[in-house]
């Protein structure tokens, strides 16, 4: 059933790969089939249990075909077929023929590719066919990213990423080689007892963090999902960084990792969370503070994850399961609302044409499908309940608090993660305040602004789709428990049959309640305020004459109090020249964050490198006399090697 | 069914009782100061005008601005009935239903905070803005508060958490937790409720544009923000589960006499700080609880 469900989806993916170019109406009807095929696979394996495997007579590069799917990758899987099918309905008509004449086709194209070549990263059970899957899908999402490439920023963006992804590329080579020279062949599959391939663990996370976008390792994901088209910055906030999460849950899983590893993994998870909210809220451009959420959010998963490992190397069942589901039901989650928020960041810039959100304001009022759709992901995104990143937190939640009672060694980095967890709760509950607040209510600040028009249906319905599912996991979590409790127990098999943590039941009744009697007493003031008369007038202004939309509250200055706190590490540039004149008529004040990792430590480190290469060079000048004496003296340099070493 | 005819009554205590503190607060600064003051009841008065004025709208504001205050008041009464009454009963607790409430309470913050945001005014902006920031640090202290009290009952459920008596760090839980009791409320010294220079307001900037029954259920969110903070801190410090239920309603009563006393005087004698030290304050409560957890930690082990 599995094999048939995985036929669909290879051969929808691989029609669509064919019709991009030339038939976007059948690239869409083979797309579809092809993401339905993918989530149709993934719902077999959690409904019939076990793995799929599948090893064909071929071989491709040397290597035979072998092909598995167990509950770990079907759980990636449902979710990039999801994603990518209402990513694809999306870019139909965002990035269509009419509008990209030149890259709609080529668009669809690798956007087709890019899904095809993740599924079968998580479908190969081969390392070699894995790093080719891998590089051919790194490469797609660079022509994604740059598919506008007019554009300087995205040009250097897409640079960028590119460079990023093949310093993971590497790390990654080395790991699948190491990792085939030590055990004799390419397959990958469970080798849990064997303790020598643990060290291993560290180039797997590098390679597999760089990716996800851990901090300090984030620096290529937020100019390159600020800077790609909107449909690509969901594709690749939703989808392509959790590759990197199915790699370390992957791999942990598989092998063993050294003791200090979970500790290593949490700590950078808090890490991730805490600096990535803090860097969102110094951004003013609305799709940069998005992608510096996506590092806050691989942050809340890499808490989950790094505090299953501890507990299964310390052999602590009960919290590790919670820890760990919560971290994968992050996944889920942060894939469909970070997909929601990209896709409504997109319909917004494309209406006004810019993503300064000092130059937005008041779009509820021409956009409503988009606003209401963007508060829905925002309220998502800031956990708070009923909806779903509430229900994954507080799966982590209680993972730590448990952590904690059981008094353990592990207590002591579970209590400060607790507390910085609930802290970046409360610091994306402030960002998305002043996103809604600047980008969506009040008066629009620009002419742009006031003319923004709503998306097409199309865009809307893809929008719809993602937000019903962060309200079905949110108001029923309970039905999502059994999925979880696999991928849970495929993981760790050691832990035994996982058991459905009672609260879960009690939480969707507290949510569907909380949804209903919300709904039911905001529609019953809203009609006691009308039948008690409604009357417009304008905002309270203390009296003033002449007020202006210029007069709004600004993003910078609503977050101006986290931002101070966070100084030392964002390093905010500020550009306020002081007016001399004794009447100055004009005077000017900006400031912008810039990506500290970037500029103050890659940059300079780059920089190094290059006057190493400079000085280097001037060995290199073309006179002959010089390249003998180089010889001569080489060659004096191995005999006396060679004399005074005592060669064997 | 039966959970409905048990929810019913605490909801009708609460929605009863609630506004009566703020009353209570107001009697006592007047009391401080030698004036006669308004009546206890001043703001059940309040709230049956408002209740049935007309409303004026910003125009810009969206159905949101309606809806805001709507859903931050479902959101604190979820709160409020979640919190066991001592001999009244809870509601079936469960696991992390102390991360439920924190969460409720942060929706309630989203809520009011996206109405004030609809009107598009600076002063309004400027009260989220402190109100969001400020947050961040009560939420800190607050989640270190309900680690301690775990710590101390090895629970995590809201009932057993407060049923007994907090041990030697009762004293700075308590302290930790009026102080977050204050800033969360919008009392003196992190704002003024009786201010009338827009600059300097928190809470009382976010709700200018609000009027009608909205802003009826907006203070009357407030004053069940407030019964609920007391009725924790009382419950977190006061061994309710141990007592026989006469003396356990009395002492949870005066427990919260005590507390609402407590924040009128220091309304009454202290003034309020300059925003810029707000964070000292904050974070001092954060470490005051922080305390009372490693305490709690000491005595489990």
């Amino acid at each position: 059933m599995t094999g048939t469900w995985l036929a669909i989806a290879g051969a929808g993916m691989l029609l669509s790969l064919l019709a991009g170019f030339r038939a976007p109406n059948g690239w869409l009807a083979a797309f579809g089939a092809g993401a339905a095929g993918a989530l149709g696979a993934a719902v077999t394996v959690f409904a019939e249990g076990g793995t799929w495997e599948f090893r064909p007579a071929a071989s491709l590069g040397g290597e035979a075909i072998h092909l598995r799917l167990d509950a770990v990758s079907a759980f990636f899987l449902a979710l990039f077929g999801l994603v990518g099918g209402a990513g694809a309905v999306y870019a139909r008509s965002y990035w269509s023929e009419a509008a990209h004449p030149r890259t709609a086709g080529a668009g669809r194209f690798w956007w087709s590719l890019l899904l095809l070549c993740l599924g079968l990263v998580l479908l190969t059970a081969n390392g070699l066919h894995f790093l080719m899957a891998w590089e051919l899908f790194t490469l797609a999402a660079y022509y994604l990213v740059t598919l506008d490439r007019r554009g300087r920023e995205v040009r250097a963006a897409g640079w960028l990423y590119l460079a990023a992804s093949h310093l993971a590329a590497l790390c990654l080579f080395a790991f699948f080689s190491l990792l085939a020279a030590r055990t004799g062949s390419w397959e990958l599959g469970p080798l849990r007892d064997r303790p020598e391939l643990a060290p291993l663990f560290w180039l797997a996370l590098f390679g597999f963090g760089l990716k996800a976008g851990m901090f300090p390792l984030h620096v290529w994901l937020p100019s390159a999902h600020a800077n790609a088209p909107s449909h690509v910055s969901a594709i690749l906030s939703g989808v392509t960084i959790k590759i990197g999460i199915y790699g370390l849950v992957r791999f942990s899983g598989w092998l063993p990792a050294p003791p200090a590893a979970g500790w290593v993994v949490a700590a950078l998870g808090v890490a991730s969370a805490v600096l990535g909210v803090a860097f969102a809220l110094g951004q003013h451009d609305l799709k940069r503070l998005l992608a510096y959420h996506s590092v806050e959010n691989i942050g809340i998963i890499l808490i989950g994850l790094g505090f299953a490992m501890v507990a299964a190397d310390q052999g602590q069942a009960a919290w590790g399961q919670l820890a760990l589901a919560g971290g994968l039901l992050h996944v889920w989650n942060h894939g469909l609302f970070k997909a929601l928020l990209f896709f409504a960041a997109g319909a917004l810039v494309h209406a006004t044409g810019t993503r300064e959100m000092s130059r937005l304001g008041g779009l509820w009022r021409a956009m409503p499908w988009t606003a209401s759709l963007f508060a829905l992901g925002a309220a998502a995104i800031s956990g708070l309940p009923p909806l779903n990143g509430f229900v994954s937190e507080w799966l982590v939640f209680l993972g730590l608090f448990d952590a904690t009672l059981a008094h353990g060694p592990a207590a002591w980095a579970a209590i400060p993660a607790a507390v910085l967890l609930g802290l970046t709760g409360a610091l994306a509950l402030a960002c998305f305040v002043k996103v809604c607040g600047v980008v969506l209510l009040g008066a629009p600040r620009s002419a742009a602004a006031s003319h923004a028009h709503e998306c097409a249906p199309a865009q809307r319905a893809a929008m719809v789709a993602l937000g019903s599912g962060c309200v079905a996991i949110g108001l029923a979590p309970v039905f999502f428990w059994p999925v979880l409790a696999r991928a849970v127990a495929d993981w760790q098999p050691a832990w035994g049959g996982v058991v459905a943590p009672a609260p879960l039941a009690a939480l969707s009744r507290v949510h569907a309640a909380l949804a209903l009697l919300a709904g039911a007493a905001a529609v019953w003031l809203w009609r006691k305020a009308g039948r008690n008369g409604l009357r417009r007038a304008v905002t309270w202004d203390c009296g003033y004459a002449a007020p202006t939309a210029r007069m709004q509250y600004t993003a910078g200055s609503f977050a101006g109090i986290i931002t101070g706190w966070f100084e030392w590490i964002l390093r905010p540039v500020r550009h306020a020249p002081r007016p001399l004149e004794i009447l100055p008529a004009r005077v000017s004040c900006g400031q912008h964050t810039p990506e500290t990792v970037l500029e103050y430590v890659v940059e300079p480190a780059g920089g190094a490198v290059m006057r190493l290469a400079l000085a280097a060079r001037r060995f290199q000048h073309g006179r002959v006399q010089a390249y003998l004496f180089y010889l001569l003296m080489g060659v004096a340099a191995l005999a006396a090697l060679v004399f005074l070493g005592g060669s064997p | 069914m039966t959970l409905i005819l048990d929810l019913l009554p605490r909801f009708a205590l609460w929605f009863v009782l609630a506004p009566l503190l703020p009353g209570i607060i107001n009697k006592v600064k007047a009391w401080v100061a030698g004036r006669r003051g308004p009546p206890v009841l001043q703001l059940y008065y309040d709230l049956a005008r408002l209740w049935r004025k007309g409303v004026v709208l910003s125009t810009l504001a969206s159905p949101g601005f309606v809806f805001g205050p709507a859903v931050a008041w479902v959101a604190v009464m979820g709160a409020a009935l979640l919190l066991p009454l001592g001999p009244a009963g809870g509601a079936p607790g469960f696991r992390g239903d102390m991360l439920v409430l924190i969460y409720l309470l942060a929706l309630a913050r989203f809520g009011t905070a996206w109405a004030a945001m609809e009107t598009g005014s600076a002063f309004e902006g400027m009260g989220v803005a402190r109100e969001v920031s400020y947050a961040v640090l009560a939420e800190a202290a607050l989640i270190t508060a309900m680690l301690a009290l775990c710590v101390q009952t090895g629970s995590t459920s809201l009932a057993a958490m407060l049923a007994p008596a907090a041990g030697a760090d009762a004293a700075l839980l308590a302290a930790g937790l009026f102080v977050v009791l204050l800033a969360e409320n919008c009392r003196v010294p992190f704002d003024d409720p009786n201010t009338h220079l827009e600059l300097t307001m928190i809470h009382e900037v976010m709700v200018l544009d609000h009027s009608g029954p909205p802003l009826a259920v907006i203070l009357h969110g407030a004053s069940v923000k407030l019964l609920l903070f007391a009725l924790l801190l009382t419950e977190a410090v006061l061994p309710v589960g141990k007592l026989a239920p006469g003396v356990a309603a009395a002492a949870l009563a005066g427990g919260v006499l005590a507390v609402t006393v407590g924040a009128g005087l220091v309304e009454s004698l202290l003034a309020r700080l300059a925003f810029r030290r707000v964070p000292l304050l904050l974070t001092t409560a954060f470490l005051l609880c922080l305390f009372a957890l490693l305490m709690a930690w000491k005595g489990g082990a």
